[in-house]
């Protein structure tokens, strides 16, 4: 039984001369649904106009048909569509009304006038069928980004829909967050609800459902299948590029880090794994300059250094992508030749495009294009995969090979374990204060649509 | 805690502020309110807002020293010919901006509450139904700002971090025009996700009606109790505005005036619980 069903629906948005969605036909029935697929490629919108989102709040011109639980998506508003389907975004912090997760979850009911006396045990079973049971008296501020995710998840199922539609939501999570997530998703499809989630990171789900493949606005089936990403041996550099001594640090005198000692080498890619709120961020910003370290001393080689904060619209302010990278070249005192670095992240047609209206995986190479152009003598990437498809990951693990060989010192603070098994010499657990040597990384499994992406190693 | 309490003796402090010039009573308010929000928040998260409280009472009396150069009594003068600051300066310009200053900070102060003490949705229950969307779109609002501060922050550390100075105001604009950009862009994805649950749909329910405590009813006793009495001493003139020009005189305070801000300090027991 189909609860949705799209026919040849194509969207432009507005000013957009090209198709988002091109003659898009879909039938979605309760289970779960994979939409996989380059970033820029038409999953959020896809996803956007099972709910109405797309046309009726971001405006654009739209063809074809959708309807959704039998209503015509076209001529009825996301408020109504709302009693049907569901939606958790990406960003958990971004989402939030309330502060308490109790009312928070009951903030849809109260926006569809449900008699207050009913509410209780709709927020309680909506917690329950998130796995979120055990947080309905906490505050949000106090719940990792896991946790949020599941109170978006059960605010979203509150209004008892028939989908529920998912953007990314573990783009933002360590490993542990996004299993609890993917776990939510798995029971919701087999208690019946028709969960269609939009993901990167597939490999959780391969199993559980249907795998489709949104490319340049159109649909295919794809075809999952996991490989492995091993680790390429090398020899532990000489130079020494960068040394933490002792050093304890945190924000607004709290020390996240107590007494860590580190130290990277010149040519050197050092990962820095662990949970979210463990102090990978931390040890960045203290390994940058940003955060002077309460006790102890960080020495780096003489150059510039690169730094990719965790938001990308924290660097992009240029008119264009061209003129975002020139600037940092500009500024290094380095020739303004932005081409070589674009075409290097795939971003060679859009570098006359206003940065902020790319996708979120676009925008993040964008970030990563404006601060690893020209010839860093370190570079700190925050989570530098961050809503990345398979490709751009890819291309990102070849330049930062690349720098490598160069003599850039790398430091990766991230939850990608393909990533840090494709280009890490060293893995850092960074977690309760401390930061752990473990070594060279171990292999990791990927998956893939057909075929396997030349740019990882296989 | 009741937020329609709380924002009763809001209305009650801010009343004492607005009904009188007389800097007596203003500092009264004043001390109420300052002292009801380190009882209830604490120096530790009022800190902050004190800090800023204290910028603008400044920039208040400065600006009244500097450009009101009415008053018999001039400390010093500077030539005529300089704009808007030439003349004398008065020691009764400088009295009377300490008295708007007393008023704005204690203007501020009563209405802190609202945003340190209370939950977002406390603030949305406390309105009438008419206001409940209103409402819930400021309380979505509400939960925006601490993200706000963290995004100036890192913006201005990632503007660094590629050779970015602050060298005069316009190089601020670099950190600024991002920081404005994503606070917008920030809020179009709150009004997303609120449109996706349905907000906007019509007339609202409540998750739970509140009921007032014992605590709530004291402090709505009091309010309307330092209410009434404020109107009263006004309209029996002894609550009279004080005006320090041309000569400066001490402002008066009556019986009656100083018992109604009294009541204001309730708060300051009410609130003592550790938060």
């Amino acid at each position: 039984m189909a609860l949705a069903s799209l026919d040849r629906l194509s969207y432009w948005y507005p000013a957009g001369q090209s198709r988002v969605l091109d003659r898009v036909t879909l039938s979605i029935s309760p289970g779960l649904t994979v939409l996989a697929g380059p970033s820029g490629g038409g999953k959020s919108t896809l996803l956007r106009v099972l709910n109405g989102l797309v046309p009726h709040f971001h405006g654009g011109r739209i063809a074809g048909s959708a309807t959704v639980a039998g209503l015509d998506v076209l001529h009825t508003p996301t408020r109504r569509l709302a009693r049907h389907v569901g939606f958790v975004f990406q960003d958990p912090e971004r989402q939030a009304v309330y502060s308490t997760v109790e009312r928070e979850v009951a903030f849809g009911l109260e926006n569809l006038a449900v008699p207050s006396a009913d509410m209780p045990a709709r927020v309680e079973a909506a917690l329950a069928r998130a796995g979120a049971s055990h947080l309905r008296e906490r505050r949000l501020a106090t719940l990792s980004g896991g946790e949020r995710q599941r109170v978006a998840v059960a605010a979203a199922l509150v209004l008892e829909p028939q989908i529920v539609a998912l953007d990314e939501p573990t783009s933002q999570l360590d490993p542990e967050g996004v299993e609890l997530v993917l776990e939510a998703c798995r029971e919701l499809a087999a208690a019946g609800t028709a969960v269609v989630i939009a993901e990167h990171r597939a490999a959780g789900l391969l199993d559980a459902g249907r795998l489709l493949l949104v490319d340049a606005g159109r649909l295919s089936a794809g075809s999952g299948r996991p490989y492995s990403v091993r680790p390429r041996p090398r020899a532990r550099p000489h130079l020494e590029a960068w040394h933490l001594m002792g050093v304890s640090a945190g924000p607004a005198g709290r020390a996240l880090l107590e007494g860590v000692g580190l130290a990277g080498g010149v040519g050197e890619v050092v990962a820095l794994t662990g949970p979210n709120g463990g102090g990978k961020t931390t040890l960045l910003r203290c390994l940058a300059g940003l955060l002077p370290p309460l006790a102890g001393r960080v020495e780096r080689r003489p150059g510039r250094v690169a730094y990719l904060p965790q938001d990308p619209a924290a660097l992009l302010h240029r008119p264009t992508l061209r003129e975002e990278v020139e600037l940092t070249l500009r500024r290094a005192g380095e020739p303004a030749r932005s081409a070589p670095i674009l075409k290097r992240l795939g971003l060679g047609a859009l570098s006359e495009r206003y940065p902020r209206d790319l996708s979120s995986g676009e925008r993040q190479r964008a970030a990563l294009a404006a601060v690893l152009a020209g010839a860093p003598a370190i570079a700190l990437l925050d989570e530098p995969t961050r809503g990345m498809d398979q490709r751009a990951r890819g291309a990102l693990a070849e330049l930062l090979a690349e720098m490598r060989e160069q003599g850039t010192a790398v430091v990766i603070a991230t939850h990608d374990a393909e990533l840090v098994a494709a280009v890490a010499d060293r893995v850092v657990r960074v977690e309760n204060g401390a930061a752990r040597d473990q070594g060279a990384p171990a292999a990791a499994t990927a998956v893939t649509l057909e075929p396997v992406p030349a740019e990882l190693p296989a | 805690m009741s937020g329609r309490a709380v924002a009763a003796w809001s209305a009650a402090c801010l009343l004492g502020v607005l009904l009188t010039t007389n800097p007596g009573y203003r500092a009264l308010v004043l001390a109420a309110c300052l002292a009801s929000v380190l009882v209830g928040a604490g120096w530790r998260r009022a800190r902050r807002l004190l800090a800023g409280v204290g910028v603008a009472v400044l920039a208040a009396v400065l600006l009244n020293f500097a450009f009101s150069h009415l008053g018999a009594d001039a400390l010093w003068a500077l030539p005529d010919g300089w704009v808007l600051v030439g003349g004398p300066w008065t020691l009764e310009a400088l009295v009377f901006g300490v008295a708007s200053g007393l008023a704005l900070a204690a203007a501020i102060l009563a209405v802190a509450p609202l945003s340190l003490l209370l939950e977002p949705q406390q603030v949305v229950d406390a309105l009438p139904a008419p206001l409940a969307r209103t409402g819930a779109a400021a309380a979505a609002s509400l939960n925006l700002v601490p993200g706000l501060g963290r995004s100036f922050m890192a913006i201005s550390e990632a503007q660094r971090m590629r050779g970015w100075r602050p060298r005069g105001p316009a190089s601020w604009a670099e950190v600024v025009v991002p920081a404005v950009l994503t606070a917008i862009e920030d809020s179009i994805q709150l009004a997303e996700a609120m449109e996706a649950r349905g907000f906007g749909s019509g007339p609202r329910t409540r998750y739970r009606p509140t009921r007032a405590t014992r605590a709530d009813v004291l402090l709505f006793t009091a309010a309307g109790l330092s209410a009434v009495l404020l109107i009263a001493a006004r309209a029996l003139g002894q609550a009279a505005d004080w005006q320090p020009y041309p000569y400066l005189t001490a402002p008066v305070l009556s019986a009656l005036g100083v018992a109604a801000c009294l009541p204001l300090f309730l708060p300051v027991w009410l609130w003592r619980s550790p938060r």
